[in-house]
């Protein structure tokens, strides 16, 4: 299997605090994968970090491309919709997408759109918090790349929602490509992943496949992420 | 489709194919759906509903026809083979917790008798299919 995306000793400072140190990472192409951790251990830095929108000391290789500007054509990230104006309307957004991104499918965005019941006319002002995530899934996944990252896409949003990006997910993600998802609450998305991830420390406590700990350890993934933070010295599964 | 996160999910996807073989939901020849629209039914990763249709295929219960998809298998024999494989799993559970109340062989024996002489209406088995 091809890796899609390699990191190597890669550490990252804020304001002279180090938020991750020495993490080393290897995914799979065609993968779902869950990057679990507590909120602040590092998780949206990690993505960042993996976009090129943070710079951090160590290297990155996504799709074997290791320089910034190359590596960012092969990753799609969930950016929040914070940098448009509320007065724009959602289609003018799809179309901003366009012109920025000439890996953008539209007719990808708009089966979603269908699929979400996303209204193109709509002023972002307008959306509930659950619309403007569904907005931000489909413009991300209608992007063709081979990696994408989802940043904690489930947060405060209703279970319907929940239930539809979820399918949509499944449904829209191609075969090759991996998807990274973020999340502190794993339950909802547990049926859904291949492999989990766990930051915390400043590293990556383990790398593991989902079915591996319902097999190995007859665990829920919840209760083997908790058992991370219950004070249990888990690191020898690196 | 509910899933116990303490199982595996490929398993759990096997289980329910089982199920949907034997009550005839999937008939013995039947096309079962495309991969990802397994997946999305069930709201689960394509790779684990191809993990468990991968070992169904190597047990014979399913067959794949390069280009065309997969089936239910129509050698009879399998099919029966597997409602006894599942028969004997769900009575070693029932038979396990028995034991464990020390009941003789001839007393578990007995109180299933007495049990299906006495239970009312039919016998429920939607808990398996849900």
């Amino acid at each position: 299997m091809t890796k899609v995306l390699t990191i190597k000793d890669l550490t990252y400072k804020q304001n002279r605090k180090t938020i991750l140190s020495s993490v080393a990472l290897e995914l799979d192409s065609g993968k779902i994968v869950g990057l679990l951790g507590e909120n602040g251990a590092g998780k949206t830095t990690l993505m960042r970090l993996i976009t090129g929108s943070a710079k951090g000391k160590g290297q990155i290789t996504v799709s074997g491309e290791a320089e910034t500007a190359k590596r960012k054509a092969h990753v799609s990230f969930s950016e929040q919709l914070h940098g448009f104006s509320t007065g724009y309307k959602v289609e003018q957004v799809v179309k901003f997408y366009q012109t920025v991104y000439p890996d953008f499918d539209l007719s990808r965005y708009q089966a979603m759109a269908e699929f979400l019941q996303i209204d193109g006319t709509k002023k972002l002002a307008a959306l509930s918090k659950g619309m403007k995530e569904k907005v931000v899934i489909a413009l991300t996944l209608a992007r063709q790349t081979d990696l994408y990252l989802l940043d904690e896409p489930f947060s405060g949003i209703d279970s319907m929602s929940r239930k539809r990006i979820i399918s949509s997910i499944l449904q829209w993600k191609p075969d090759a490509a991996t998807i990274l998802i973020s999340d502190h609450y794993v339950t909802e998305i547990a049926p859904i992943l291949d492999e989990i991830v766990i930051v915390k420390d400043q590293g990556i406590a383990v790398h593991t496949g989902a079915d591996t700990i319902r097999d190995e350890k007859g665990l829920e993934i919840e209760d083997y992420y908790e058992s991370f933070y219950a004070g249990g010295d888990n690191h020898d599964e690196i | 489709m509910k899933f116990d996160d303490k199982i595996p999910i490929y398993y759990q996807i096997k289980t329910y194919l089982y199920h949907a073989m034997l009550t005839g939901k999937l008939q013995p020849g039947a096309q079962l759906p495309a991969v990802r629209q397994l997946a999305v039914d069930l709201t689960v990763n394509v790779n684990t509903v191809q993990r468990a249709l991968a070992e169904m295929i190597t047990e014979g219960t399913i067959v794949s026809q390069r280009g065309k998809g997969n089936f239910v298998t129509e050698d009879q024999a399998r099919l029966a083979q597997l409602k006894e494989t599942l028969v004997m799993s769900q009575l070693a559970q029932v038979y396990r917790q028995l034991h464990a109340l020390n009941l003789s062989d001839t007393e578990i024996v007995a109180s299933l008798q007495r049990y299906i002489e006495h239970r009312e209406g039919q016998v429920d088995d939607k808990s398996i299919n849900d």
